[in-house]
C-alpha cells in the first residue's frame, strides 16, 4: 500500500533536455513559438525543473527570453488572471 | 571585426520616405566607419507584447552587419535621434571575424537591398524542426 501523503507526481519530468537531444534546435531570441514553450502563462520563465532544460541551455534560454522581452517579441507578464 | 546585429522598431506607420532616409544613414555610417551590412530585413508591422511609447503595433527591422564598437556606438545614436524608432537592441553575434570569413559572409549577403521576411518563412522553426525531427537538422540560420 502506498503511504499516505506520498502521492505520485501529476506529471512526469521529462528526463533530457530537448536542446540536448535535438542538437538542431538552437536557441535564439527571435524565434519566440520556440520560447513561448519555456515560460508560464503568466510570462514567467519556466524552472528548470519543470522544463527539465540542463543547465547550459537553461541559461541561453533564460538570455534569449529577456532579449526577446526587451524587444517587445515577448511579454514581461501576462495578466492579471 | 565584429558581427553584430540590431534588431528595432519602428513607427508603425513608417512612411516609404522615412524607410529609406533611415536606410541611407546606415549605409553612409556603414562606409564612413568601415563596417559592411550583410542584410537588412524588413518584418513588417507586427503586434507588440507590451505597448512601447503608445503604440500597440511596431515596424520591426533586423540589421545584420560587420562592424567595430565606434559603428555600433555611431548606428545606436542615430537610432536614438530618430524619433520614428521606437526602441532597438544590439546583439553581438560573433566575437570575432577574421578577414577571410567576412569575405565569404559579404558574399553570401543576399543581393536585395532590403529583404522582405513575411510571417510564414518568419516561423520557419515548425517546418525546420520537423525536418531535424526525422534527420539531423540542416536548418543553418
Amino acid at each position: 500500500m502506498k503511504p499516505p501523503g506520498k502521492r505520485k507526481r501529476p506529471f512526469q519530468r521529462r528526463k533530457v533536455c530537448v536542446f540536448c537531444a535535438d542538437s538542431g534546435m538552437k536557441i535564439d531570441y527571435k524565434d519566440v513559438k520556440t520560447l513561448n514553450h519555456f515560460i508560464t502563462e503568466r510570462g514567467k520563465i519556466l524552472p528548470r525543473r519543470i522544463s527539465g532544460t540542463c543547465a547550459k541551455h537553461q541559461r541561453d534560454l533564460t538570455t534569449a527570453i529577456k532579449r526577446a522581452r526587451n524587444i517587445a517579441l515577448m511579454p514581461f507578464s501576462i495578466g492579471p488572471l | 571585426m565584429k558581427r553584430y546585429e540590431t534588431i528595432f522598431i519602428a513607427h508603425p506607420e513608417l512612411s516609404e520616405a522615412d524607410q529609406t532616409e533611415l536606410e541611407g544613414k546606415f549605409r553612409s555610417l556603414m562606409a564612413s566607419l568601415k563596417g559592411d551590412i550583410l542584410n537588412l530585413e524588413d518584418w513588417g508591422t507586427k503586434k507588440l507584447a507590451y505597448q512601447v511609447r503608445k503604440n500597440t503595433r511596431g515596424r520591426y527591422f533586423l540589421l545584420d552587419y560587420l562592424a567595430g564598437p565606434d559603428l555600433v556606438r555611431e548606428l545606436e545614436r542615430t537610432l536614438r535621434l530618430n524619433d520614428r524608432v521606437l526602441k532597438f537592441q544590439t546583439v553581438k553575434v560573433s566575437l570575432q571575424v577574421s578577414p577571410e570569413v567576412a569575405k565569404t559572409l559579404k558574399e553570401a549577403a543576399p543581393r536585395e537591398r532590403v529583404t522582405r521576411v513575411n510571417e510564414r518563412s518568419l516561423s520557419l522553426e515548425e517546418p525546420a524542426r520537423k525536418e531535424n525531427a526525422a534527420a539531423a537538422g540542416e536548418e543553418e540560420k
